[in-house]
């Protein structure tokens, strides 16, 4: 759900810090960011209660299901390290609580986007409460999870209920860039997220730097925090492009403030700056989205009968998609009886995050956190629940289910195919609906070949639109067959990119639909759409950010099917990984996912055979490995544990593998590492005298009493006699054959 | 696949006697016989540069062996397998222990024989293609291969009976009959020792032919003399938990 | 073609490894395997074939052919395994890597040019004695090229089957010697040379 980047900013204050060390230790790798903010106002009996700050509106929400990472739904396996062994080999819940988390954060990250505008004067009102970028910055944190289970209909009209349903707010100024703006930073995205990452790792502020507990990190049968921050970054690459809609803005917040001396009038050129001004969307974005009308009052300084009065005057003029925000003006502080830590943004994207990691530290007055008064946030959350539940979706489901009648309905028929086929031909046909700007210049239907974009109401691009939309309102069984209608258009156009979008969506939704598929051959068909979609990614646009998100969905979704699915899911994070797509840091935490891939393959019940644990096994001494060069020996450790776990059933009771140079490197690795630590203990204790980390040595030396118990480490005894000092080659040798003579004897 | 117990016994035996003489000069991969040879150290090659890896191995496939040698022989093994023991369960242990080996090492043969000698249909018992035998899967194929082309391959004939356990209790029990087992015929018991059956050693190949198959079994020779068959001989077979279980999921998964 | 060979046990214990590359087509019949990183080549053959056993294993009871056929591949190398299974479970191993034309060969695997020379010798010096019987005569074959470009087509199947089934006689023969105990390495160079003499006729 939340990576322990999101909890960074949140390290309490030495003064803060309770003198419990377990809460501490928790802290250092919050499993969620609320409890790690948690330990921080209130004791960690009751972390929740303090920590989701939830309007009496949704007091039943505040525990959504779908978002696990709960202390108490980890395995504690830190805690009980030896009687894992055996009981470790089948985490059933565990697995599928993580299956589920991975695939909400897929889901959720094809959230609706909702733009924000505001008013200089409701910017200005906002900015005075500390938050710099305005009113969107405010409400953003608050979009990410919508309060309250969501009832969306699909297509054929029945209702299902949502908890982890989440819109994106952004500026919608983003919006407005031509495609061109992304380009440049194209290349770069997959840099930064490697720099999210390192930065991540190396600051030793940061609960992932330095001596970690490792089991926490890479949790045996959940995601490992650093993949889950790793997933969420790459899936937060995406601007918005004329390939698909995810991105283009679904409704816009259209925001004035009671500060503003003539309210309506300053609503009206807002809305004009979107249509023609300002904020006019590219031709490719379809211009005629959601506008949301906002009028913020200032509960400090205004009167609310005046403003309610302007607010019935807006309903008047605007139509019902308006809302009343009441919020105070003035700033809380930390101090306050009733302040609220403001949550922090899950999405942020790579560039972002790299831009924020800097500020937190600087600042230690207000240590770079936000409050709210708890007032505020209620009022924020019902706001965004309202404009969630009763405009943005049913105007979504509305259009899916105008397109889905109007464009979609006509091409699924057979004269549909006709005018597909003529229009293949001849460039006539529904082009000629095309109304506004000209874009049937290319010979080839509507696509704009100079500029690599269809005209928003283009079938193609309402087709795509609709799937989107459908996509996102996760009725996947008719987002998959749309989106298999669009693919053999994009072709014909060779609108590549397209192309690669249609296809990579199509499975994704094939694999979404959970009544979807489930035999061979669909897999088969599965696996043949990845594979096109990746080869007009990467061969045919040079994209390699979209290439990388395709193939990693492609992982976690087959990986959550299971079965021979997840066996196909290794085979695609190893072309990952061979594409040459990932960096170092990358390298190694897929390789950790294809080890949890094959590790996932269980065996048939009653025999031997079935599971993959050989390859597992060996995928984690490989991160292992990697984590080594990396200089991490912590993460090392944790791979090679579970390396040790995963081999423990087919090697001999002794634990030896039986071919000589696996042992040798399995050696090496397990000496490297105790150096690693060893050395990283060293610098702990000459750097940091005191402050924090009694804590931190304590923990450390528990670790490696740990290890030292272990069966396979209780070959060689003499080396723990010296562990002080760095062990050495020759005095393993002369204990095997000590050992030997035992066996002999 | 199973683990046979034996098999790593086996393996753990071998790899200490490995590292008592680590030096492979001192071992005698290969069985030669004769003078030793100038070029490859450590092996004696026979002076016509003619190893047994140039021999076919269909060769002595239907060779003649004296019944009389082969008495001799195997009496003597008794008698060897005797010295020490504690008593007649002990004494059958050691025979078991001696033909189990023996199994495995047949059943490559027998394999092997099969592939090479494409016109044989001899190996299961209904095949009469020229392709390649198929390894057991199952536990009937296994029993049929024992017997068949197994005592065929010993003792030029099938063995006389198959019969699975009627017990609802042990139906992993299965029992191979042979009316007149060829190692007891020259061999009187004792009376004080009325339990021993020698085919004990038989049982013991049995055992090696289902171990190497991945069957992880327990057999048994046993006496069951009647009117017309003085030393009429029961085999029993019993199958291991983890071979019942394998028999169960590949029965679902339809292999035969 | 670079091929590493190996006998299992059924404990997986290896009794018998060599490496040898192709003698088709102008090979040398020096084994070039090539992995992403130059460091992993003295492992990297025993890695793929231990984890090839995950499938070897649900292979065995699927079918009961001696030989399986190709049973898994290792994508990042390139690494195919076929892999041959004797009724007493013992496991031929066979992981071949086709040769990649826009590498050269040479360049990147010295390291493992030098793990492997020593049983290269092993069995070059014992083919002088033992592996006369399939001399150069045998290395003109002409399904030679296609087996070393695809390692899936039927004509490497049919190839990496003869082989194996060359390989089981010697094996039969060895097994059926009283000095040799079953799990014990196989350490005769007469075998050796009998495998890479089988090596050179068929792949």
């Amino acid at each position: 759900m939340t990576s322990p980047g999101d909890a960074a900013p949140v390290k309490p204050p030495p003064s803060f810090s309770p003198g419990v060390p377990r809460v501490a230790t928790k802290t250092r790798y919050p499993s969620q960011r609320r409890d790690s903010s948690a330990s921080l106002e209130s004791d960690r009996a009751e972390p929740r209660i303090g920590t989701s700050p939830t309007p009496p509106l949704s007091r039943t929400t505040s525990e959504l299901p779908l978002r696990p990472a709960s202390p108490h739904g980890r395995p504690a396996r830190s805690s009980t390290p030896q009687a894992g062994r055996s009981s470790l080999g089948s985490p059933i819940d565990g697995r599928a609580d993580a299956a589920l988390e991975t695939r909400s954060l897929i889901i959720r990250s094809f959230s609706p986007v909702i733009g924000v505008y505001a008013s200089s004067d409701t910017d200005e009102l906002v900015r005075q409460k500390g938050f710099k970028d305005g009113f969107w910055e405010l409400i953003r944190p608050f979009g990410e999870n919508v309060p309250g289970k969501l009832v969306i209909r699909d297509s054929v009209g029945s209702s299902r209920g949502w908890e982890d349903y989440g819109v994106r707010f952004v500026d919608l100024k983003e919006s407005c860039q031509p495609p061109d703006g992304l380009n440049q930073g194209r290349n770069s995205s997959l840099g930064q997220v490697e720099s999210v990452l390192e930065k991540q790792l190396d600051s030793p502020g940061t609960p992932l730097g330095g001596s970690v507990h490792p089991n926490d990190l890479l949790g045996l049968s959940t995601t490992s925090p650093l993949y889950k921050l790793y997933l969420r970054q790459l899936l937060s690459i995406a601007t918005a492009s004329p390939h698909e809609t995810f991105r283009h803005p679904v409704a816009s917040v259209i925001a004035t403030s009671s500060r503003n001396p003539a309210p309506l009038e300053s609503l009206r050129q807002l809305y004009a700056d979107t249509n023609n001004g300002s904020r006019r969307v590219p031709d490719w974005i379809h211009p005629e989205y959601l506008r949301y009308y906002v009028l913020v009052h200032d509960e400090d300084r205004d009167d609310i009968s005046e403003s309610t009065k302007l607010y019935d005057q807006m309903k008047r003029h605007f139509g019902l998609h308006c809302h009343l925000l009441r919020l105070r003006s003035n700033q809380c502080v930390v101090t306050d009886d009733d302040s609220m830590q403001v949550p922090e943004c899950e999405w942020l994207s790579p560039s972002e995050r790299l831009l924020g990691h800097a500020e937190p530290l600087v600042d230690l007055d207000s240590d770079g956190l936000l409050y709210l008064f708890e007032s505020d946030i209620m009022a924020i959350k019902s706001f965004v629940r309202e404009l969630v539940a009763q405009s943005v979706i049913p105007f979504m489901e509305n259009k899916v289910a105008v397109w889905n009648d109007r464009v979609a309905s006509r091409r699924r028929g057979i004269s549909g195919r006709f005018m597909s086929m003529s229009r293949k031909w001849a460039g006539f046909g529904s082009s000629s609906r095309s109304s506004l700007t000209g874009a049937g210049g290319g010979a080839s239907g509507n696509y704009n070949v100079a500029h690599g974009f269809y005209d928003y109401d283009n079938d193609e691009a309402l087709l795509r639109k609709m799937a989107d939309y459908a996509f996102m309102l996760r009725d996947w069984k008719l987002s998959g067959s749309t989106y298999e209608l669009l693919r053999s258009d994009y072709a014909n156009d060779k609108a590549w990119k397209h192309h690669a979008g249609a296809y990579e969506m199509c499975a994704v939704s094939l694999l979404l639909n959970p009544l979807g598929m489930g035999t061979k051959t669909k897999l088969e068909n599965v696996d043949q759409m990845f594979e096109t979609a990746c080869y007009s990614y990467l061969t045919r646009c040079s994209d390699a950010p979209n290439t990388l998100r395709c193939l990693t969905l492609a992982v976690e979704l087959l990986k959550i099917r299971g079965g021979s699915a997840a066996e196909s899911a290794a085979k695609w994070a190893m072309r990952a990984m061979d594409l040459g797509l990932i960096e170092s840091i990358g390298q190694a935490l897929f390789s950790e996912r294809i080890s949890a891939c094959y590790a996932s393959r269980a065996p048939v019940n009653g025999v031997r055979w079935g599971s993959r644990r050989r390859k597992a096994g060996m995928w984690s001494l490989f991160a292992a490995d990697m984590w080594l060069r990396l200089g991490k020996p912590a993460l090392a450790s944790a791979c090679l544990e579970e390396a040790e776990r995963l081999y423990a059933d087919v090697l001999g009771s002794d634990g030896v593998f039986p071919m000589p140079e696996m042992q040798t490197l399995v050696d090496n690795l397990r000496l490297s590492v105790k150096v690693g630590y060893l050395e990283a203990r060293g610098l702990d204790i000459k750097e940091e005298t005191g402050s924090t980390d009694p804590l931190d040595n304590e923990e450390t030396s528990e670790k490696l009493d740990r290890r030292l118990n272990r069966r396979s480490l209780i070959v060689n005894p003499l080396d723990m006699g010296s562990l002080a000092l760095p062990p050495v080659q020759p005095t393993r040798d002369e204990d095997n054959l000590g050992n030997d003579d035992f066996e002999r004897a | 696949m199973a683990h046979p117990a034996r098999h790593s016994s086996m393996v753990s035996m071998s790899n200490s006697i490995q590292t008592v003489t680590p030096q492979p000069e001192k071992q005698l991969p290969t069985p030669q016989i004769q003078t030793p040879s100038q070029s490859t150290p450590g092996l004696r090659v026979p002076s016509n540069r003619k190893t047994i890896y140039d021999r076919h191995l269909n060769r002595s496939r239907n060779a003649e062996l004296s019944r009389a040698s082969f008495a001799f022989l195997f009496g003597e093994m008794v008698t060897y397998a005797q010295r020490r023991v504690t008593g007649i369960q002990d004494l059958e242990r050691r025979l078991n222990e001696q033909g189990y080996p023996l199994g495995l090492r047949l059943l490559d043969l027998l394999f092997y024989r099969t592939i090479s000698t494409s016109s044989s249909s001899t190996l299961t018992s209904s095949s009469t293609s020229a392709s390649p035998p198929n390894r057991p899967l199952r536990i009937l194929p296994l029993l049929h291969l024992i017997h068949g082309p197994l005592w065929r391959l010993l003792f030029n004939r099938p063995a006389d009976a198959l019969e699975h356990s009627v017990s609802p209790d042990t139906p992993n029990e299965y029992m191979i009959t042979d009316n007149d087992p060829l190692v007891n015929t020259y061999i009187s018991v004792p009376k004080e020792m009325n339990q021993l059956n020698c085919a004990a050693f038989v049982a013991g190949i049995i055992e090696g032919v289902c171990d190497g198959c991945g069957f992880e079994a327990k057999v048994t020779a046993h006496n069951q003399p009647t009117e017309m068959w003085p030393s009429r001989t029961i085999f029993l077979l019993r199958f291991g938990e983890s071979v019942m279980e394998r028999e169960k999921v590949l029965e679902r998964a339809g292999v035969k | 073609m670079s091929y590493y060979f190996t006998i299992l046990s059924p404990t997986d214990v290896p009794l018998f490894n060599i490496a040898f590359g192709t003698s088709k087509s102008g090979g040398d019949g020096i084994a070039r395997f090539r992995f992403p990183d130059a460091a992993q080549n003295t492992y990297m053959t025993q890695f793929i074939i231990n984890s090839s056993l995950d499938m070897l294993e649900e292979a065995q009871w699927m079918s009961g052919n001696m030989y399986l056929k190709h049973i898994d591949t290792y994508p990042p190398a390139s690494a195919y395994i076929s892999a041959f299974l004797t009724p007493s479970g013992t496991r031929f191993v066979l992981l071949h890597q086709p040769p990649q034309p826009n590498i050269p060969a040479s360049s990147s695997t010295s390291g493992a040019a030098g793990s492997m020379s020593m049983s290269l010798s092993a069995s070059t010096t014992s083919s002088s004695s033992g592996g006369g019987l399939f001399g150069g005569g045998s290395s003109g074959r002409t399904s030679s090229s296609s087996i070393a470009a695809n390692p899936t087509a039927p004509q490497t199947e049919e190839a990496v089957r003869q082989f194996m089934s060359e390989v089981y006689e010697g094996y039969v023969k060895t097994v059926m010697s009283p000095f040799y105990r079953r799990g014990m390495e196989i350490r005769s160079p007469v075998f050796r040379a009998k495998v890479s003499g089988a090596g050179r006729k068929w792949l």
